[in-house]
């Protein structure tokens, strides 16, 4: 095999005849192209999943959601709960743009590969913790619910149809389908974030994997 | 100055530009995927070339960004197979340069290091471009030892690629 793999080699430098040959203006076209590499697409979809959840709260239909909180009196508990995700959110991308620095093309393979995979962990965690975010949310809401007297009030244009329903069991109605509506809401947006970068980087997980176990 | 760069980089780019199109060749099917992984090769370059600064040889530095770009950071991994034998379009194989027998091992040989993986592939390229191991294992990270124990076992497996 050893001399297979020489005769290949004396062939492979041979071969350099027949390669395509670019021109200069071929070249330089090509600098101001724009890159697809994994490395950006990190770079877009985080910065995705940092602003879209927010980008929500302009719409108008979510401003009538937080009067909804008003008056069931759990914005109290929502404006802490919202200090708090900022703050967090805001060491998140602190700590995202530190390691996305630190990916550089000039580094060895191995490293290049670890370096975008912390970063990508740095995302994980960050959904992770958003997706708990958005159920801690829905328990206030259901908790709110459920210590309210007046929970028809927040909802006016469902007067009409539910004023036969008794109180009770419209409180345990609208728990219900707020804590389920919200745990599948947050089951399918990780289910979709997971699929996602799991395709992303299933050729560089290999990759990795595959130079890390060169040193069991 | 930017001129400048971009005249630098683009003359030596084009100069050196046979190594950008092996590891093209190598981890690509089709002249299309050529084409596309040569480009952000040539990208990932250009954007690494103000931090180059001449301070080791450009075809050296070459190698890792081309290397890095093909097995990490390119996006499009089609694994199509083609009907038409891609490296018999790019390497012209004359068949008046070898006797028969060789030129038939040789063409087994290819085929066999197209089918490995993009790790193995890495290692192949740059023990054909004559590297040693020193180098192949400081730009893929790993040890020398490792890098030896590596190349080994890939020459056991195009063996049983070759002899199935």
């Amino acid at each position: 095999m050893t001399d297979e793999l020489d005769l290949l080699k004396r062939d492979w430098q041979k071969k350099e005849v027949n390669l395509p040959k670019l021109s200069y203006s071929d070249i330089h076209k090509m600098i101001w192209k724009k890159s697809s590499s994994i490395v950006k697409w990190i770079l877009i979809i985080s910065i995705l999943e940092f602003a879209l959840p927010h980008l929500l709260y302009l719409l108008p239909s979510m401003q009538e959601g937080m009067e909804v909180y008003r008056k069931i009196g759990v914005s109290k508990y929502l404006f802490w709960a919202s200090v708090i995700t900022y703050a967090v959110i805001f060491y998140f991308i602190f700590q995202f743009y530190q390691r996305f620095k630190e990916i550089s093309v000039l580094d060895s393979s191995k490293n290049l590969m670890r370096k975008i995979i912390r970063t990508r962990r740095t995302v994980k965690h960050y959904v992770i913790f958003s997706l708990s975010m958005v159920l801690v949310n829905v328990l206030i809401m259901v908790v709110g619910i459920a210590l309210s007297d007046s929970v028809l009030s927040a909802f006016p244009e469902l007067k009409d149809k539910l004023g036969h329903i008794s109180p009770d069991n419209l409180k345990v109605t609208l728990m219900l389908s707020v804590g389920i509506f919200g745990i599948v809401l947050t089951f399918f947006m990780g289910g979709v974030y997971f699929l996602l970068y799991g395709l992303l980087l299933r050729k560089l997980h290999k990759n990795y994997r595959e130079l890390k176990q060169l040193e069991l | 100055m930017d001129k400048e760069l971009e005249h630098s980089f683009v003359t030596e780019l084009q100069d050196n530009q046979n190594i950008v199109h092996k590891v093209c060749t190598l981890y690509t099917n089709d002249k299309e995927s050529h084409n596309d992984l040569f480009q952000e090769i040539t990208i990932q370059l250009w954007k690494a070339y103000p931090k180059f600064r001449g301070e080791a040889k450009f075809s050296t530095w070459m190698y890792r960004v081309a290397l890095n770009t093909a097995i990490t950071l390119y996006r499009k991994s089609k694994r199509r197979i083609d009907t038409q034998d891609y490296e018999s379009v790019i390497f012209k194989i004359k068949a008046d340069e070898y006797d028969e027998t060789e030129e038939q091992q040789l063409k087994l040989m290819y085929k066999a290091v197209r089918q490995l993986g993009d790790i193995d592939k890495a290692l192949v390229f740059m023990y054909l471009e004559d590297k040693n191991y020193t180098e192949i294992a400081e730009t893929l990270g790993i040890t020398e030892v490792n890098a030896r124990v590596k190349m080994n076992r890939i020459k056991t497996k195009l063996r049983t690629i070759l002899n199935p």
